[in-house]
């Protein structure tokens, strides 16, 4: 927008707003409520569609304008229902024309009580109704998905819904059919809308058309409480709010980060909290007592069994994170295992590089580049999903988006903007070099975890010396199920004299671990998160977990090894934050987080890329699906978006073998194959084929894909 | 089937923009299906390169889309405002009764349809009936029984 | 009455002008030659100067609205001609025949038109219903193609429809040649400086497009001395109802509109005797019988409230229910209602309902005051015309035949029942109730 003011009057009010401003917008500015439903800047250009802005607006035709599709012109003179009868008259008749097919369904209707439709018809409409016709009606609700119910007669047909899915999320897939008073907002066959962001048209929708099917008649807007946190599903953060209702999470709202999720919410950070009351979660420290078995012991007990533990393996221990541990979380272990014991390794989820400081910008620059490079050929959306929603907004805003390397289309660009997502990364290091020598404007890395930036810069601020692995290992310390998970971590596990493990699940960790400990979920606890961009956030504690928050145990522990550490995240972060965040302290870790400014250009050794494959084959890049892991597991309603058995082809490779889009294929590879659907993608370089890991089974890096 | 591909592909590259091949590509799935069913959508989108659901929001805004089984024939009878004034009624009237169905159904051996339409743009040479989308015109309820005769030998 | 000079038809009746040669024959392809060695802002002057103003419906300037196309400089995309051939105003069917007995002037109109507005890519959306003029237009494109000397560097692409009144509307009909659900845009944008995939677009109507070469024939200023002013020219009106020769008549602007009832039309048949009249297409103000003594002109009939609108004259006779004329036209604008704005809408199915109580004999006085609170309140309010215009024609049913409306309450029915030929004629949107598995719309 520039900087260019333009003056008008609204109301009799002299308004000055920057050239470029909607009239909606404007309105705002000075304090003047113009109702809409249609109207939302983020799906695009305005539609006019639903008639709830019409104002009167000199010069202009005699009839009243739809305000949200104007933008202010000097010397315009707006009169809203403030000061026109015909404005008020003209919304008074939307409202009344949106009512009289509209359900009395106010008592039943979750949305009621945060009803964009209730409130205006309060402000703006009629009293009562002069319809005394049948109502069109249509079966209800009827679910779209397992997460999402919709009414038809409840739908105001604004099209806001319809607009996310073709011009946001781009997945083609909830459209209105039929024409006229007979339109209606379907899917293709009644299929289910599965698509990673679906559940933002639950939010977008101003009537209760579109409802969460996890949220139905759980609550009523005055007796559930918001509290403000940040998502720790993925390296994103997306702000939100989570719904609590007599102690218990009911739903997770988008709190409307501009820079870093401008309001969406994929539907895992959404969908994904009901895994904290699951049959299985552990209350109880479990102290391995035969060979198999385990008994619920006290924490007393365990921490004496910990104890004891530790002090037997004191020079020989390796600690395992998970990336979702909170910073203060991660420096209290570090704290205890590093300085108080010597811990002589640890198994980092990953390593973000320091070089990536130099291109720090927010998430939303990618949205205003000319030119965005995204390499690393794993699926951005599985990986950190809002970060797709902000690559699709660039290109259609005119950028350039390329899954290839082509340096002058970078060199020449005036804002471009590198991301890399999939392995051989080497922490943002190879993305922070392109970008210095190319010339680019920022700079991302898609860790693989929540908060494996912060874990990394926590552990490392607890100490300075460089430890040398132990072999054999005598306490493998495996903090978070994430960790527990991990293949590699395992493969320890199995050599190592004794295992501690902090889980949520009973059985993550059962075969292998001696004491198993109650880990808590983000949702549960107070602290902080480092997002890719590098910008740290504030989690706040939701819900009470069933079991002692981590910072409590750890530092119970702590003092037995003469180790001074709070239980409180305040002082905790305050000591990271000296070495790491430049001092910030923790209050001033903001509701909106602010990034963090640059720092300076390091240099960091590239490490060659593999050669790919000569053979003709396709080289495979396997990817853990967003849809997948402990948590979505135990979420009935999350299953239908498990990674179907597909495998991802560019098209040219499809084209060359004969595969269309949808077809059955056998891929194989030196003595095993697998029989998986064809998807062509377009975000994919030819010569890369993806498969999600669930569905790879033994397949080796290089596979021929043929029609089965 | 690859001829239909082939031929939509054609369509696509008259346009500037692929998308405008919408409207020919499905009138041809449409020809080809006898109707707009769940397949000819998933065969359309497939050839245009967009979801089938896209296909179906567009077809289901078009009066001479089908997404539901039509006859072999369609027998269609302007009742608007000039050919209402000719008689159009009584012309409807006619061909329920000739072709044993109301108008809006199928004849049982789903042969034939029959429905109203809005103004065919004949208004001069009223009533206009479109048997096949071509239009007979100055049809008057005496024209039925030849008019059903002819269709049902055809 | 004397037949109007022909100027669309020019040579119509003598020739059969479908053919390539035969156009030729009479001077066909000769102005676009001119035009060629003319610039284009020439032509454009030509075309102001003869005061043509848009035959679709919106009246609007037609040398004007080219020149609103930008410069190159102001703007590098390309320019598209659009012309909407997807006539479906209830009334209307000139297009229908010009397209069938003049398709080579049309494009040889459409070909000066490209270069008045420095486009090489015409589309000509033809409603899909309209199978004849189709073919006709698909042959004299094959030999068009023939000709590349006619054709130059122009491509012509005859796009069809597929069934949708509000395709008509220019946005909705650039939405729909994008491919997508038929509804219309808010403007601005206009469609001059961002239409057809963003880019400039003129969309014209087909017998505006029709009567450009004849203009380049005349001289601007010679077609401008024909008709009367603001309406010059001659222009191609549809008559149809109760008339003894229903048909399109091309008549010089500002002739009476008895006249072209009585003389042209032969007057109403069977002895009955006129009611009211259509002026301009059913989304027009209808008039009286007392009132047709007006000038088929824009000014004279914008004195009475109405307009010649896409130039269809419908004669209604005594026999007719106004209320079960409301019915049928409100069912019409129901069911062609696109369904994007909430007044057009819900209005729409709502006035029906309100007309089919009045009809029926259990409305009470206040549903009368309710249907023209509704009419009001739809009027002004609505994203396009078609709401607006179905609203402003209902209201003036009422307004012109109080007493029957008022009749229809009092007497607890309708007066004229099954004698009126508009009684109970089945309607699209009324369809399902009637079958069951009717589809519904499609």
């Amino acid at each position: 927008m520039s900087t260019e003011l333009v003056t008008l009057t609204i109301d009799g009010n002299t308004v000055q707003v920057p050239k470029g401003t909607g009239l909606v917008e404007a309105a705002l500015a000075a304090g003047i409520e113009i109702p809409v439903f249609c109207y939302e800047p983020r799906l695009g250009p305005p539609v006019g569609a639903c008639r709830m802005c019409l104002c009167e607006i000199t010069p202009g035709p005699p009839k009243p304008q739809a305000a949200c599709t104007l933008t202010v012109q000097d010397g315009m003179t707006v009169r809203t229902a403030l000061t026109s009868p015909l404005a008020r008259e003209a919304q008074n008749a939307t409202l009344e024309f949106i009512l009289v097919n509209h359900p009395l369904d106010c008592p039943v209707c979750d949305k009621g009580g945060e009803c964009p439709l209730q409130d205006l018809t309060f402000r703006y409409g009629p009293g009562n109704t002069r319809m005394t016709f049948p109502k069109r009606t249509f079966d209800k609700p009827i679910p779209i998905s397992p997460l999402i119910a919709l009414d038809r007669e409840r739908c105001i047909l604004c099209y806001r819904c319809t607009r996310f899915s073709e011009s946001v999320a781009e997945d083609g897939q909830l459209i209105a059919r039929n024409r006229g008073s007979l339109s209606q907002i379907a899917t293709f066959e009644d299929e289910p809308y599965r698509a990673h962001f679906t559940g933002n048209v639950i939010e977008l929708c101003p009537v209760g058309a579109l409802t969460s099917t996890q949220y139905r008649f759980e609550g009523r807007p005055w007796e559930i409480q918001n509290v403000p946190t940040v998502c720790g599903m993925c390296p994103v953060g997306c702000n939100v709010n989570a719904t609590t209702r007599e102690g218990k999470v009911k739903r997770i709202i988008s709190r409307n980060h501009h820079d870093v999720d401008r309001g969406w919410l994929c539907d895992k950070g959404r969908f994904a909290f009901s895994h904290l009351r699951a049959g299985d979660r552990l209350t109880d420290p479990l102290l391995r007592v035969r060979r198999r078995g385990f008994e619920e012991v006290s924490w007393d007990r365990a921490l004496d069994e910990a104890e004891r533990l530790l002090r037997e393996a004191e020079g020989r221990i390796v600690t395992c994170l998970s990336g979702s541990e909170t910073v203060e979380q991660a420096h209290a272990l570090a704290k205890l295992l590093r300085g108080g014991l010597g811990s002589h390794g640890a198994v980092l989820p990953e390593e973000v590089s320091d070089a990536l400081d130099a291109f720090r910008v927010p998430l939303s620059a990618i949205a205003e580049a000319d030119v965005v490079t995204v390499l690393g050929d794993a699926p951005v959306v599985e990986r950190a999903p809002i970060v797709e929603l902000w690559i699709k907004e660039a290109r259609r805003r005119g950028a350039r988006v390329l899954y290839e390397l082509d340096e002058d289309a970078v060199r020449s660009a005036e804002r471009a903007i590198l991301v890399w997502s999939g392995p051989l990364g080497q922490g943002g290091a190879r993305v922070a070099a392109l970008a210095r020598t190319l010339g680019a404007r920022g700079a991302f890395y898609l860790p693989e975890t929540a908060n494996g930036r912060g874990v990394c810069d926590a552990w490392a601020a607890a100490a300075d010396d460089e430890p040398t692995p132990p072999d054999p290992v005598g306490l493998l310390f495996v903090s978070g199920d994430e960790a527990a998970a991990n293949p590699a971590v395992r493969a320890l596990a199995e050599g190592a004299e004794r295992v501690i493990a902090v889980s949520m699940f009973q059985g993550l960790a059962a075969g292998w671990a001696d004491l198993i400990l109650p880990g808590t979920s983000y949702l549960e606890r107070d602290g902080t998160y480092v997002n890719l961009e590098g910008r740290i956030q504030r989690l706040r504690r939701v819900v009470i977990p069933p079991a002692p928050d981590e910072l409590a145990w750890i530092a119970k522990l702590a003092e037995r090894f003469g180790v001074a550490l709070s239980p409180y995240p305040s002082a905790v972060f305050d000591e990271v934050s000296a070495t790491a965040f430049g001092g910030l302290p923790f209050g001033e870790v903001g509701e909106f987080a602010p990034l963090p400014h640059a720092g300076g250009v390091e240099t960091t050794e590239i490490e060659p890329l593999p050669e790919t494959a000569t053979d003709g084959g396709l080289r495979l890049v396997r990817y853990r699906a967003l849809f997948s892991g402990p948590a979505v597991e135990r979420v009935p309603e999350l299953q239908f978006q498990r990674a179907l058995p597909e495998i991802q082809l560019a098209e040219s490779d499809a084209h060359a073998r004969g595969i269309r889009n949808g077809a059955q294929v056998s891929v194989r590879s030196s003595g095993t194959s697998v029989s998986l659907r064809a998807r062509l993608a377009r975000d994919l370089r030819p010569g890369v084929a993806r498969i999600a890991e669930e569905h790879a089974g033994d397949l080796q890096p290089s596979v021929e894909v043929a029609p089965a | 089937m690859n001829a239909y591909y082939d031929e939509v592909q054609e369509l696509k590259a008259q346009y500037p923009d692929w998308r405008s091949a919408a409207l020919p590509a499905l009138r041809l799935a449409q020809e080809r299906h006898g109707y707009l069913s769940a397949d000819a959508l998933r065969e359309c989108a497939d050839a245009l390169g967009t979801t089938p659901a896209f296909c179906e929001a567009v077809a289901s805004f078009y009066d001479m889309f089908h997404l539901r089984p039509v006859g072999r024939r369609l027998v269609e009878v302007c009742t608007n405002v000039s050919c209402a004034l000719a008689g159009a009624q009584q012309v409807l009237e006619a061909l329920e009764h000739e072709l044993g169905v109301a108008a809006g159904g199928t004849t049982d051996d789903g042969e034939i349809t029959l429905r109203t339409v809005e103004c065919l743009g004949g208004c001069g040479w009223a009533t206009i009936v479109a048997l096949d989308h071509t239009y007979r015109t100055h049809v008057g309820p005496d024209d039925v029984p030849a008019i059903v005769e002819e269709i049902r030998g055809g | 009455m004397a037949e109007a000079r022909q100027i669309v038809f020019a040579d119509a009746a003598e020739r059969d002008l479908t053919k390539l040669a035969e156009y030729e024959a009479v001077g066909g392809y000769a102005m676009l030659e001119k035009a060629r060695a003319m610039t284009p802002q020439a032509v454009i002057e030509e075309v102001v100067a003869s005061e043509l103003r848009g035959r679709g419906g919106a009246f609007f300037p037609t040398g004007r609205k080219w020149s609103f196309v930008p410069k190159p400089e102001q703007n590098p995309n390309p320019h598209y001609l659009l012309v909407n051939a997807d006539e479906s105003e209830p009334g209307s069917f000139k297009d229908n025949e010009i397209m069938a007995r003049v398709p080579h002037r049309l494009i040889e109109g459409c070909l000066i038109t490209a270069h008045a507005v420095e486009s090489t890519h015409v589309f000509i959306y033809i409603r899909g219903e309209y199978t004849g003029p189709y073919r006709v237009l698909v042959a004299a494109l094959e030999e068009l193609h023939e000709r590349p000397d006619l054709r130059g560097d122009v491509t012509i692409v005859l796009h069809r429809g597929a069934g949708a009144y509000i395709c008509g509307e220019e946005t909705a009909l650039l939405e729909s040649l994008e491919g997508k659900r038929g509804q219309p845009r808010t403007k601005p944008p206009f469609p001059a400086i961002a239409g057809l995939y963003a880019s400039p677009t003129v969309v014209n109507n087909v017998e505006t497009i029709a009567t450009v070469p004849q203009v380049l024939a005349m001289g601007g200023a010679e077609y401008a001395k024909l008709g009367v002013p603001d309406s010059r020219g001659t222009r191609v009106v549809s008559i149809s109802g109760h008339v003894a020769r229903p048909g399109n008549y091309e008549i010089e602007n500002g002739v009476s509109l008895r006249s072209l009832i009585d003389d042209l039309g032969g007057g109403v048949p069977d002895g009955h005797a006129l009611k009211a009249v259509i002026p301009g297409g059913s989304s027009t103000v209808i008039l009286r019988a007392d009132e047709i003594d007006v000038g088929y002109d824009f000014n004279s009939l914008l004195k009475l409230n109405t307009a010649m609108g896409s130039a269809g004259v419908v004669a209604i006779d005594e026999r007719c229910c106004m209320v079960q004329l409301g019915i049928r036209v409100s069912e019409f604008y129901e069911h062609e209602s696109c369904g994007k704005c909430t007044p057009c809408r819900e209005g729409t199915r709502w006035t029906t309902a309100i007309l089919r109580r009045l009809e029926g004999g259990t409305a009470t006085q206040g549903d009368l005051d309710l249907l023209l609170d509704v009419c009001d309140r739809i009027n002004g309010k609505c994203l396009c015309p078609l709401g607006e215009t179905a609203a402003i024609a209902i209201a003036s049913y009422v307004d012109k035949f109080p007493g029957e409306f008022q009749a229809h309450i009092d007497e607890g029915g309708c007066p004229f029942g099954d004698s009126s030929p508009l009684h109970d004629v089945l309607a699209p949107v009324a369809q399902h109730a009637h079958h069951p598995s009717a589809t519904v719309p499609a």
